[in-house]
């Protein structure tokens, strides 16, 4: 400072100085005050499993949500205050009712980000679409949602559409013609087998062999033994990475040649750890790629590992988006709960970390699915 | 039904708190049926979920598939698993203590099982489309109704039969009851109720799911005649609206612990099972810590009368000594 030769100043007007810029700094304290006081506080409810059997999928959706909504209070461009209500569910039909109308009636939500189940989004949607309150949810996919109204909108990508793009990029790009399906049987597994054996039919591949087994199952060799009888090119597995592990290990033990295949319900890092060298080049499903380049995704992958510190997953990224949708359309129209459905409902190519998002008629979200490959142990973005 | 009562309690119910009272109402019916089984005839029954599912699932199929009214299909839910209570009582109830509560478990696994199997019932996709004409003014007439139903028939002649099988059971028989008899209707009495409950549950909510009546739902009726005190019907009452009202209250008065509630919802349990292991307003005469202490207090403080005829029978009356030390 001294060199650059500014007169010494005397400790009178120092002090002067001193007490002046607190002047100004009180008023500019008052005025931010003021201008925060101003600001409308809005609440966005989120409704989910956050204790019991499926709380990580719950603690994931609200980590999103609660993201999204520190992100935009941050940021200072809103004319809004967001305020986030978490209502725990456990999974239960009993306790998700009476958690989305405490949601409606006493926080007097604007809009919510749920539920996680289809169960119990099957329940507490329809009280939301009486209620006239928007809500979307990030991970329930059992087709059923979509009947519940106009006031429900799914940001998930659900079973029969990613069967049936895995089908039409098996056929169309890897020029696969033999197909097997190993599917467990539970209404995931059952919605995958049969998206995908449209899927193949549809594109003109053909599926040679058809088996499932029952979750917990650990011994494949019976419906390994007839699917190797009929020698496919490719074994789509509709089940979840613990069993696809398994029967891809059997299925190596067997000598089995085929490209493995399945949905997000392999999206684990287990599949690999317990898979090893048998899951190498399976391809797979998913909505979301925590590795992705995508500048986006990948500053929302850095800022939820500083916050939570572990790496989003799936419903936690669909989480982010749907709760950065209903803030934008806040943002523009109001806290206005059928003026922000109206504007979800025509929201074109919002970017979102999972891809640019739109709704269709029915509220289903149309955006990019991934497909993943596991290389060298690791996932890597196929398509 | 009843609009006019539902319209008047509307006016000044919050619609959460309105939710909040059905849900507990269909608790009471069904804790006080278990009861009937478990706290006055004193068999443990694992597998209550499994009668209210009959009752919901029948319920919801009438309503969605054949166009039952309301009032039929709740009664055609109550008879149905009165008929399954038969069925699955005339075997079971022969066996006794642990035997009988592994059945019991079992038949709740089965009935969940099945609804899962199904195509009719939707399978795991659960059965959806069911009307709302469940409201608060039936929920309260029905758990009147089963209360004024349950309180006769336990004050009755059968009722005092049960109780003598539940307190000795090769007694009663020696008394001349017909222990399997008996036990088959107040099995079959509870499973009716339970239907019903099971039919209001359907009509509340509009979507059934096999997930909804596990065996956790009949662990939590089971903690609810417990804590409430078994073998008394207002314990029942007190208790389902206790431990149904107990979670909502910390969603809204504390809601930063409200992830952990059931933490307190158990802690709550042992501390009652601790003070008083025959619960709240239970009649079984199991002394916990509570009575230990307020009986060594009684004995301790009023030195002059009641304690010192309690220890130190007078020994010209020896009669009086041996009543109930």
């Amino acid at each position: 400072m001294k060199g650059l030769g500014y007169p010494r100043v005397r400790f009178g007007s120092r002090l002067a100085f001193g007490v002046g810029l607190a002047a100004v700094l009180a008023a500019l304290l008052i005025m931010g005050s003021g201008l925060a006081l101003a600001q409308q506080t809005v609440v966005i409810g989120m409704l989910g499993p956050l204790s019991g059997d499926y709380a990580t999928y719950g603690v994931s959706v609200a980590n999103g949500v609660e993201l999204a909504i520190n992100e935009a209070n941050a940021s200072g461009k809103y004319s809004y205050r967001f305020v986030l209500r978490k209502e725990d569910t456990r999974g239960d039909q009993v306790q998700a009712l009476n958690a989305i109308n405490k949601l409606i009636e006493l926080d007097r939500v604007t809009a919510i980000v749920g539920a996680v189940l289809s169960g119990e989004t099957l329940t507490a949607g329809p009280i939301a679409q009486d209620a006239g309150v928007p809500f979307i949810t990030p991970s329930a996919t059992a087709p059923a949602v979509s009947e519940i109204g106009d006031y429900e909108f799914r940001n998930v990508i659900t079973d029969d559409m990613q069967a049936a793009q895995m089908a039409e990029y098996a056929v169309k790009n890897l020029g696969l013609r033999r197909f097997a399906i190993l599917y467990a049987n539970n209404d995931y597994g059952l919605a995958l087998r049969r998206a995908f054996e449209a899927g193949v039919r549809a594109h003109g591949g053909q599926v040679v062999a058809v088996e499932s087994y029952l979750d917990g199952d650990s011994n494949f060799s019976a419906q390994l033994t007839n699917i190797a009888a009929q020698n496919p090119e490719a074994l789509y597995i509709g089940g979840y990475y613990t069993e696809a592990a398994k029967i891809a290990q059997q299925a190596a033990l067997q000598g089995l040649k085929v490209r493995l295949m399945g949905a997000d319900g392999f999206d684990s890092p287990e599949l690999i750890n317990l898979g090893g060298a048998a899951v190498e080049g399976a391809l797979f499903t998913s909505g979301f790629y925590n590795g992705t380049q995508d500048p986006l995704a990948a500053e929302f992958v850095r800022k939820y590992e500083a916050a939570y510190g572990s790496k989003p997953d799936m419903f936690a990224a669909n989480a982010y988006d749907s709760a950065r949708i209903i803030i934008e359309a806040i943002q523009a129209v109001g806290p206005n709960r059928a003026a922000v459905r109206d504007w979800i409902a025509n929201v074109k190519d919002f970017p979102g970390v999972t891809g640019l998002t739109t709704f269709a008629e029915n509220g289903d979200a149309v955006k990019p699915l991934y497909i993943l490959r596991v290389e060298n142990g690791q996932f890597v973005q196929e398509r | 039904m009843l609009d006019w009562a539902d319209g008047l309690l509307r006016s000044f119910i919050n619609p959460y708190y309105y939710g909040v009272l059905v849900t507990i109402g269909i608790n009471i019916i069904l804790a006080l049926s278990l009861n009937l089984v478990t706290g006055f005839t004193g068999q443990l029954h694992l597998g209550h979920a499994a009668f209210m599912a009959i009752g919901a699932y029948t319920a919801g199929l009438l309503a969605t598939k054949a166009g039952t009214g309301f009032w039929a299909a709740v009664l055609a839910a109550g008879l149905m698993a009165a008929v399954a209570g038969v069925i699955v009582g005339l075997p079971t109830l022969r066996l006794r203590g642990d035997y009988l509560a592994i059945a019991t478990l079992g038949f709740g696994e089965i009935v969940r099982i099945t609804l899962l199997n199904l195509d009719i019932t939707g399978g795991p996709f659960g059965l959806r489309g069911i009307p709302r004409q469940t409201n608060l003014p039936i929920v309260i007439l029905a758990v009147i109704f089963t209360f004024l139903v349950l309180r006769s028939l336990v004050n009755s002649r059968m009722g005092r039969a049960l109780i003598a099988i539940r307190e000795d059971e090769v007694a009663a028989q020696t008394m001349g009851i017909d222990t399997t008899r008996l036990k088959v209707t107040s099995f079959t009495v509870a499973a009716f109720f339970a239907g019903i409950a099971g039919a209001l549950f359907a009509y509340w909510f509009r979507y059934l799911n096999p997930s909804s009546f596990g065996f956790m739902v009949s662990i939590e009726l089971l903690a609810m005649v417990v804590f409430g005190g078994l073998g008394n019907l207002l314990g029942s009452v007190v208790g389902a609206s206790v431990m149904t009202y107990l979670p909502e209250l910390l969603r809204t008065v504390a809601p930063a612990i409200a992830e952990r509630r059931l933490v307190f919802y158990g802690a709550l349990l042992v501390i009652i099972m601790i003070l008083r292991p025959n619960g709240l307003l239970g009649t079984s005469s199991e002394q916990g810590w509570l009575e230990i202490w307020l009986a060594r207090r009684r004995s301790r403080s009023p030195a002059t009368t009641s304690a010192a005829s309690g220890q130190v029978p007078p020994a010209s009356t020896g009669g009086a000594g041996h009543g109930p030390a």
